[in-house]
């Protein structure tokens, strides 16, 4: 490809004591792409996402933005870097109302420091009709909404402030169907403006209608690295439980190149 | 949160006006100027140290230390003077001192992870007993004049000297302490509600791992928080021994629980990302005019500690309930 990825991990380790949760691990993505990261609980995937959001930090191996080595001790040098994560608890605090959140740790302020509410108010409730017209109840505490509506908030947070790299946990498992639509007409707008997205996800259906690539990873590998057209559903779940493809796979490609 | 917390402090507010019609039925010298400026005095000390528990319980945690803290400042305040400081920069010395036992609860909450009950009722002991080791447990006295000024005196006081030499109050003005407190709160509620501070406090109770992954500084927050709780106990430290004119080192025990109930009946949550200032000083003033008004009725101090244990339990329990809604 002659495209510049926006991140690669390269040869990432984690280590906690004796256990190996991420193993020689090397990924990139690029603008405008979706990649989904499959794979059992406790894979790896949750934990190299983490390391990629800045929440862990690497045992060893490189994390390069734009070609540029960068190194991350918080989650706020991966932001600064145009990285910005969905959690799949949504990393909301209840008891803020939804322009607290979507600024929560870089608020606006005044020219006397105070917290400059007005502004955003004002720019909260611009964003967040953009994703969902009828957002309403800007001010109540985000308890109180819906899980639509918080997932909505999380979203706004992650594409506000200049993305290039989201990360989505899990981003429609908590939600019903008419909200997970939602969600992937979302994730299709994103991946528009060029924005690549790492989807973290269980959802066979939710993978394979928006992903470009799937990687899968077992017991801290890589065990598969596929354009979602070269695999199906079945490929997949082979990968995530045995860690390997079936053995008609090879076969059943060579035929589809012929 | 806004309606649940207005409907919380409106009943607190309810309770105290209820307390008052009460205690004025039941004794009349009780509503008089008089003892309303007693009541000002003694809910100054309660008021400074439950802003400070609010800044904390806020972020979640909690602050047993505040009256050892405070007995320390005003014993460390009391040998500044002694030692030849002016009164102010004595006094400043007993808050610095009141701070640096916050900031070291803070550093053994944040680095050590020690949880803030354990962490800060070690502080408890070790305040007490550094002013008892210093003091010899003795009070310190003498002081002068100066000395009394903060916890004494009143602004608008207006005195005439009778024709017998003895003087004559005819308006006994507004104490300083509660003018003090009138002060704090209302830059306290600036902070909670204006200042980026204050909304990472409630962030950090709310949800302290959402708060860090947000980028907020989480330790920092907390060690500000405790930092402020023991500066408050040192001012309070101050104005209590400054109206004794004499340093007790072991004033203010159990004061911690008095805060802790003040916050906690102001709707302050002890799970933390709720509580508000004003909130809290309604409840000192629930738990001030309490006491005044059980001394003024003739309770007995025993009956007065079963009626404000009671109240704390009764606090805590609407606060359980309130959070399992």
């Amino acid at each position: 490809m002659s495209q510049q990825p926006l991140v690669e991990m390269i040869d990432i380790e984690k280590h906690f004591g004796g256990i190996r949760a991420v193993e020689h691990v090397s990924i990139d993505l690029y603008p405008g792409e979706v990649v989904g990261l499959l794979g059992h609980n406790g894979a790896g995937k949750s934990c190299l996402m983490r390391i990629l959001a800045g929440a862990m930090i690497p045992s060893s191996g490189e994390i390069r933005v734009g070609g540029t080595p960068v190194r991350f001790g918080t989650p706020i040098d991966a932001r600064d870097h145009g990285i910005e994560t969905i959690y799949q608890t949504l990393a909301l605090a209840d008891h803020l109302d939804a322009p607290a959140n979507l600024f929560l740790g870089r608020e606006l302020r005044t020219r006397f420091g105070n917290l400059d509410e007005a502004r955003m108010l004002r720019a909260a409730r611009e964003v967040l009709a953009r994703l969902n017209p009828n957002f309403r109840n800007l001010r109540d505490p985000v308890s109180s909404l819906s899980g639509g509506q918080r997932q909505v908030i999380a979203i706004a947070r992650a594409i506000y402030f200049d993305t290039k790299v989201l990360i989505m946990d899990e981003p429609t498992a908590a939600l019903g169907p008419s909200e997970t639509a939602m969600v992937a007409d979302l994730i299709r707008k994103l991946r528009a403006d060029g924005i690549g997205i790492f989807l973290v996800s269980h959802d066979m259906h939710d993978v394979f209608e928006l992903c470009d690539r799937v990687i899968v990873m077992n017991k801290g590998r890589i065990v598969g690295a596929h354009r979602i057209d070269e695999v199906t559903k079945d490929d997949v779940l082979s990968l995530i439980v045995k860690g390997e493809l079936p053995a008609d796979w090879s076969a059943r490609n060579l035929e589809a190149a012929q | 949160m806004i309606g649940r917390d207005q409907m919380h402090r409106a009943s607190a507010l309810l309770t105290l006006m209820l307390l008052i019609l009460g205690f004025a039925m039941a004794s009349p010298a009780f509503f008089s100027v008089n003892n309303g400026l007693t009541i000002l005095l003694q809910t100054s000390v309660i008021g400074l140290l439950g802003i400070g528990l609010t800044l904390v319980i806020i972020t979640g945690g909690i602050d047993l230390s505040v009256g050892s803290v405070l007995a320390l400042s005003g014993v460390v305040s009391a040998m500044s003077v002694k030692a030849g400081l002016p009164v102010m920069p004595a006094m400043c010395v007993g808050i610095i001192a009141g701070a640096a036992c916050g900031a070291f609860n803070g550093v053994v909450i944040t680095r050590l992870r020690i949880p803030p009950f354990v962490a800060t009722l070690g502080m408890m002991l070790i305040a007490r007993g550094v002013a008892l080791q210093l003091t010899g447990a003795a009070p310190i006295s003498q002081l002068g004049e100066g000395f009394g000024w903060l916890g004494n005196g009143a602004l608008f006081r207006m005195v005439e000297m009778q024709p017998n030499g003895f003087p004559r109050v005819i308006f006994p003005g507004v104490p300083y302490p509660a003018i003090l407190l009138l002060v704090v709160a209302i830059a306290a509620t600036y902070l909670l509600r204006r200042r980026r501070i204050g909304r990472h406090l409630y962030a950090t109770g709310s949800n302290e791992e959402a708060a860090r992954l947000s980028g907020v500084k989480v330790d920092w927050t907390k060690m500000y928080a405790y930092t402020m709780s023991g500066a408050l106990a040192g001012l309070a430290g101050n104005v209590l021994m400054s109206r004794l004119v004499t340093a007790q080192p072991s004033e203010g025990v159990m004061y911690e629980l008095d805060a802790i109930a003040a916050a906690v009946i102001g709707g302050a949550s002890l799970s933390g990302g709720v509580g508000t200032i004003s909130g809290t000083m309604i409840g000192a003033f629930i738990i001030g005019i309490l006491r005044n008004g059980l001394n003024m009725a003739g309770v007995s101090a025993f009956i007065q500690q079963i009626v404000i244990g009671l109240v704390v339990i009764g606090a805590v329990w609407i606060d359980q309930v309130r959070n399992r809604r």
